[in-house]
């Protein structure tokens, strides 16, 4: 009732009312944008302009491009070549297995299993981290089942001073976040795969090879890609484990920015961490719009 | 004969169940071992996991995570559910634009937003342990968002809101009593996520010189590695039961196979 009354008003009225009621459902209607842009704004688009501008600062606030020179210089250029060598070979060790696994598990896999599944996997990819690297020190340390079991079957972890502190050891926690995320990830792209696919290809006389190479894996392949992006970014990018299992002394950026933003480590470029945190973003970035875009690709023609 | 079909159909799965259990339950099962190891004079026993509880720590820390998980969730839903609402109803051109925006904390990873936090908030923000909730709620946003978008777009969303508008509701109560109960499946969905990812946040809040449960366990392992692996074996254990319980109790969803 109230809404025709409101109509008949309108319809009714003069060239005033008219007025208010363009310009008064414009105002009101811009409130529900009003706290997520304030939000948004003040929380993260002006942290991240303020960085970028003041990475281009020298100590006495005047322009420079130093701080990017000290960057790509030694030791923070070790640290991105070892954290772009990280977050290519954790995506490369989680992504293939992890592709495999959720295939099989969305085709064949009953409702149950792959529930216990998802929620195994909620855990590890998204509250892992520090657990993670607690759980490692215990089951590979020196008295751990694990080493004691491989020493029993003749492998001596220790022999070669294994440590979980190197770039192996990290390497190998990394894959117990990143096998989780890419079943997480490309799970629904095996999802989209239509059964009618299959049998048609099999009534047109495809064999099962036939039916991978020119059917399942060309509409999987852009998926497998912006999953395998994905994880490169956040196998880049991850602080907390490498943090809770190296005490922060392994030359990665994330723990060298860390460093510098805790004053343990003394640079004399105060906003050498700034330019730090801009190239690692760039890097990022590199990454994950592509995968954003792919992902949307997807979206759109399997839909 | 049936039966031999059955298996031989499911033996990919059960070898991927196998392998992946292999992989992901032998270094748990190993730290488990080792957090119930009595010490030198062995056997087992749960005095790590006593130890661990009696700490007063203990349970302030939890108590405060869980408490700035909540204001998260609270913030998300309150910003999010009549923003997406508002966009899907009156079909805005700033939609474009904000899902976009939503991706955004995607792109820049936590260690460079955190540099960034550091560097521009004012003094009176940084001093209120209040930030967190904001700064998680930018780290979940781009899933959040997604998981409500999802929900809002399987609804017949501007016919509900017209039919509730026209019986008189006001748009807090079409969002309270139509919107949300509708999509409580997607709006469940952002609250388990925002609320995990608040929980378990490390990196942010350590930079930020914060102290909340994840950041206690690092401290406590400096003094008593064995309570710290216990403890994180409870962080790992506890959320992976629950939400395997709550996964399987929940009803089957149609369009699953």
């Amino acid at each position: 009732m109230p809404v025709v009354l409101q109509e008949s008003v309108e319809a009714n009225g003069g060239a005033p009312s008219k007025r208010g009621a363009t310009i008064r459902p414009s105002l009101i209607s811009i409130i529900p944008l009003l706290p997520f842009m304030m939000i948004f704004g003040f929380f993260f688009l002006y942290p991240i302009a303020a960085l970028i501008y003041v990475s281009f600062l020298s100590n006495e606030n005047t322009f420079t491009i130093s701080n990017y020179v000290t960057a790509f210089s030694k030791p923070y250029n070790e640290g991105f070549w070892n954290s772009v060598k990280l977050g290519l070979l954790s995506a490369m060790v989680g992504a293939i297995p992890g592709a495999i696994s959720a295939y099989f598990l969305e085709i064949k896999g009953s409702v149950k299993v792959r529930r216990v599944i998802a929620a195994l996997n909620g855990v590890l990819a998204n509250t892992g981290g520090v657990p993670l690297a607690f759980m490692f020190t215990a089951a590979f340390g020196i008295q751990g089942f694990i080493t004691v079991f491989l020493k029993f079957i003749g492998i001596d972890l220790y022999a070669n001073q294994f440590s979980l502190a190197t770039f192996s050891g990290v390497l190998l926690v990394y894959t117990y976040f990143q096998l989780p995320l890419m079943i997480i990830v490309f799970s629904p792209a095996i999802t989209a795969l239509r059964r009618e696919w299959r049998e048609a290809a099999n009534n047109l006389g495809a064999s099962t090879r036939k039916y991978w190479q020119y059917v399942a894996l060309p509409i999987l392949f852009p998926s497998f890609l912006a999953s395998f992006l994905l994880l490169f970014a956040s196998g880049f990018s991850a602080y907390a484990t490498v943090n809770a299992l190296t005490v922060g002394n392994f030359p990665l950026t994330p723990l060298q920015i860390g460093g510098l933003l805790d004053g343990n480590v003394s640079a004399t470029q105060v906003h050498l961490g700034k330019a730090l945190g801009v190239v690692m973003i760039v890097i990022s970035a590199l990454a994950v719009v592509p995968y954003l875009l792919i992902q949307r690709r997807v979206a759109r023609w399997t839909s | 004969m049936d039966l031999m079909i059955k298996i031989k159909s499911q033996m990919p799965v059960v070898i991927v169940l196998f392998s992946l259990g292999l992989f992901f339950l032998l270094p748990m099962g190993s730290a488990f071992e080792y957090s119930i190891r009595n010490g030198l004079e062995g056997g087992y026993s749960f005095k790590n996991y006593l130890w661990a509880i009696r700490e007063e720590e203990f349970f302030y820390y939890a108590f405060r995570s869980f408490w700035l998980s909540s204001v998260t969730v609270v913030v998300t839903l309150v910003v999010l559910v009549p923003l997406l609402t508002w966009l899907h109803v009156t079909k805005s051109r700033a939609q474009g634009w904000i899902d976009g925006f939503s991706l955004l904390p995607l792109v820049i990873p936590v260690v460079a937003f955190a540099v960034g936090a550091q560097l521009a908030l004012p003094d009176f923000v940084k001093n209120t342990v209040l930030e967190l909730p904001f700064l998680y709620f930018i780290l979940s946003l781009p899933y959040a968002y997604r998981a409500l978008d999802i929900g809002l777009r399987a609804i017949p969303l501007k016919t509900l809101v017209e039919a509730a508008r026209s019986s008189g509701a006001n748009w807090r109560r079409t969002i309270t009593v139509v919107i949300v109960p509708i999509t409580r499946m997607a709006v469940l969905a952002t609250v388990a996520l925002t609320f995990a990812l608040s929980l378990g946040e490390y990196t942010l809040t350590v930079l930020l010189h914060w102290d909340t449960f994840p950041t206690w366990v690092t401290f406590v392992a400096q003094e008593n590695l064995l309570g710290a692996i216990a403890i994180s074996m409870m962080t790992l254990i506890i959320p992976f039961l629950l939400l395997a319980a709550i996964s399987l109790l929940a009803p089957s969803n149609k369009n699953e196979r």
